[in-house]
């Protein structure tokens, strides 16, 4: 099919199937809140834009990948990534043993298994590579100890993709290794953490004496950073997507428009200003995505875009209260007159984040320095 | 420093050759001594590089093959200018061949093209495009400047400001207001009532006043009619400004690459000063900017090189010249606070960098201009 056609068809099949109610939502929504969506998307085989056809995704170029997503953007459609979609996925296609990909794949698109990523650990945040919850294999199974934190939906989850400590004495690096755990496992337990919008998406995760089958580990013992990297570096490009941005400043030109802004010159210099930061990403996101569609691979220079993008969301919601004004702090939505609700205070909190995870801002700096820059150390 | 384009970009060998060419002809004729010795001495460039060029074809590198010009679509031409702004070439192929030649080319005028367009392409006579009335002012309907009609011909009164390159100039090609609107005239240097002052740039170049009492232009001399002249002007000007961020890229990201270098060499505390870390951040969001910089640009010549629309070139130049005028001067002065006091001398080469981008992001509408007008052009997703 053409691409316009498919573009098309696209946006209908959207239009005819994703609930009203759910469109520019105050909160992003969470996976499991959209199930029946998730469903449909599934049932249409549109779950998992990124993967290649034989595994039951749509096999769609980086190029056409933006333009499905923009479809989605445009209809106000705002739900939180499926990182099983994002970065387990094309992980166990690349590393996983033929039993892991005919079990883990189809489930992941069905949204039969949901779930969360078990990284950072409370000493071990940007310094990745210092994280303690060990495994040690005893027999049939990993007996696994310790603790991971802002595990993202950790209480949504069936199962944790999750790094751990497999040998103490090696190299930081090279006593990691990559598991995938059972969340209803006995001695696992989760506590939910409150975030500055009051809504707990992150949680933390104890681990006592938790059991997992030995055939759960992903790739080879202690080459679990490598895999990792490779992981990092696909949330990297997402997080660095122009997306991040587009919604959000939509919703700043709805404010502005009910607020009679738009002919002020000194709001438009700015939002206009926003606008091309917009623009110029999408122009700089096409070019990296052409990169791939060319089948190579990108490296650090994707941290440019998480940096770029992150810090223009964090613009248009300062943006955003400004012209709020008083209305800013106030607990409560604002009813747009198209019925759209806006909660400025949450968008402003929610900007917070986007420069810490996936890698603070600041280390995708240090990143670019070294990798590109080629600076000293 | 890695050279992202280099390493993320590719290109025909078309590009290839253009660009390395391009390369190596500005490394001879284009080191920063030649820059500094050619300061403040009209007209501001080096003739013989002007020469050297129109050997190489590149002063028709905009004109179709049909008028045995080399043709080039943006995106090729723009590798080409890109080289110039790293060389600060001074050299007016952007407002005298670009502009000036194009406007010719635009026009209707047949004779007109025939007579000049093999003349500018080999070296020998340069036109000036004289269209701006007012400082800041983007406007192409002429206003202040009138063309009256006489027997066989146009009257021309008025004065034009910031004319690149007047100095070197053989001829002019005037916008003037006449009762079925704006159109081009051909006024050749020296005509019988006109004047021509100079102002000395900041970069070492010049700009031109033209002052024009009731100069007489014959009728042949039009280059573009009454009413068309508007279209005309808006064509080449929008294809300037895709240029000027051309050479804007190319004057921030050599500014950035001494600076780097210049920041792993230099040592304080015992140390190079780029291994302390807000250093490193600073460099780092200049490479930023001058990496959107390079992407505006291919999307813009992109757009350029798919369409003569002018609404769509309108956007694409508007968007290139904003992100690229913004950013350059950005970069350039973040590069003299990386080099410290040396960064404040005349001696210092990156003081070259800053005059330069400030001319070029001035010129043709500064950032705060064109990003208006994008927002003008493009309706918001609302
Ligand atoms: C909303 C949210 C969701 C998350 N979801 C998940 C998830 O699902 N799974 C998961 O594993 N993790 C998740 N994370 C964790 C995230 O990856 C970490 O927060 C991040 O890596 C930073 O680690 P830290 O919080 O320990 O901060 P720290 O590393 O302590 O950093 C604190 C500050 O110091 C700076 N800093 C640290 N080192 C350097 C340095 N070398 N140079 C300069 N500055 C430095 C940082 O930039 C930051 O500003 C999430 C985080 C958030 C906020």
């Amino acid at each position: 099919m053409d691409e316009q056609a498919f573009r098309l068809e696209v946006r209908q099949w959207i239009k005819e199937n994703f609930p009203e109610e759910w469109r520019f939502p105050p909160h992003r929504l969470s996976l499991r809140q959209t199930e029946t969506w998730q469903r449909k998307l599934y049932e249409k085989g549109w779950s998992a834009p990124n993967w290649p056809k034989e595994y039951g995704g749509m096999g769609l170029t980086a190029y056409q990948q933006i333009s499905f997503q923009q479809a989605f953007d445009a209809h106000g459609i705002n739900i939180a990534p499926n990182m099983a979609v994002t970065m387990l996925g094309p992980l166990l296609i690349r590393y996983g043993t033929e039993a892991q990909k005919q079990y883990y794949l189809p489930r992941i698109l069905s949204g039969e298994i949901r779930w969360c990523q078990g990284y950072s650990e409370p000493g071990a945040g940007s310094d990745l590579a210092g994280l303690r919850t060990s495994a040690v294999l005893q027999g049939d199974h990993f007996i696994v100890n310790g603790q991971k934190i802002w595990t993202s939906y950790a209480h949504e989850a069936d199962m944790i993709f999750m790094l751990v400590r497999t040998d103490k004495e090696a190299k930081k690096q090279e006593g990691i290794s990559f598991l995938l755990g059972d969340m209803k496992a006995p001695g696992i337990t989760i506590r939910r953490i409150k975030n500055l919008t009051g809504s707990s998406e992150f949680c933390e995760v104890f681990f006592d004496n938790v059991k997992i089958p030995k055939e759960n580990i992903v790739g080879q013992l202690n080459q679990g950073w490598t895999m990792a990297k490779s992981l990092l570096g696909s949330e990297r490009i997402t997080i660095g997507s122009p997306r991040v941005a587009k919604y959000p400043l939509q919703l700043l030109g709805k404010l502005a428009k009910e607020r009679g802004l738009m002919e002020n010159p000194e709001f438009r210099a700015q939002y206009d200003a926003l606008r091309l930061d917009v623009a110029d990403l999408d122009a700089t996101f096409v070019r990296f995505a052409e990169v791939l569609r060319r089948g190579e691979e990108l490296g650090p220079e994707v941290s440019l875009l998480k940096i770029w993008i992150t810090e223009t969301y964090q613009r248009v919601t300062d943006l955003m209260i400004e012209i709020t004004g008083e209305a800013a702090v106030l607990d409560e939505m604002l009813v747009l007159a198209d019925g759209a609700q806006v909660h400025p205070a949450n968008h402003y909190f929610a900007s917070r984040p986007a420069s810490i995870y996936g890698g603070t801002n600041e280390i995708q700096r240090n990143i670019l320095a070294k990798a590109i820059l080629e600076l000293p150390g | 420093m890695i050279d992202l384009k280099t390493r993320i970009d590719r290109f025909s060998d078309q590009q290839r050759m253009i660009q390395e060419s391009a390369a190596s002809f500005f490394s001879d004729a284009g080191n920063y001594k030649r820059i500094r010795e050619r300061r403040g001495i009209a007209p501001g460039y080096d003739q013989s590089v002007w020469k050297a060029m129109a050997d190489l074809g590149w002063l028709g590198f905009w004109l179709p093959e049909k008028y045995d010009g080399m043709g080039l679509g943006f995106a090729e031409a723009s590798l080409l200018l890109e080289q110039g702004g790293r060389a600060l070439a001074p050299e007016p192929l952007i407002s005298a061949a670009l502009m000036a030649g194009g406007a010719i080319l635009h026009g209707d005028n047949e004779g007109l093209k025939a007579e000049c367009l093999p003349r500018l392409m080999a070296g020998d006579w340069k036109p000036a495009l004289a269209w701006q009335e007012a400082e800041s002012s983007q406007q192409t309907e002429s206003s202040s400047v009138t063309a009256v009609a006489q027997s066989g011909g146009f009257a021309l009164t008025g004065s034009k400001y910031f004319i690149p390159a007047a100095e070197g100039a053989d001829a002019f090609v005037v916008a003037a207001r006449t009762p079925s609107g704006t159109a081009l005239f051909l006024v050749d240097k020296g005509s019988a009532g006109t004047v021509i002052e100079t102002h000395p740039r900041v970069d070492g170049g010049f700009f031109g006043t033209l002052k024009l009492a009731g100069v007489r232009v014959s009728a042949s001399r039009c280059v573009a009619s009454p009413g068309m002249g508007r279209a005309v002007l808006d064509r080449v000007l929008d294809e300037g400004r895709l240029a000027a961020s051309a050479e804007l890229l190319g004057v921030m990201s050599r500014a950035l690459e001494i600076s780097v270098a210049y920041i792993r060499q230099r040592e304080q505390f015992g140390r190079p000063i780029g291994s302390f870390q807000a250093l490193q951040h600073r460099a780092v969001d200049l490479f930023i900017l001058v990496e959107l910089s390079r992407s505006v640009l291919a999307h813009g010549a992109a757009v350029f090189d798919a369409s003569p629309d002018p609404a769509r070139r309108a956007v694409a130049a508007s968007q290139a010249k904003a992100r690229c005028s913004d950013a350059a001067l950005k970069v350039a002065k973040g590069c003299v606070q990386l080099h410290g006091g040396i960064g404040y001398t005349d001696e210092c080469d990156i003081g070259l960098f800053l005059k330069k981008s400030m001319v070029l992001a001035t010129w043709l509408g500064s950032a705060a201009h064109h990003r208006r007008r994008y927002g003008e052009l493009v309706a918001e997703a609302v």
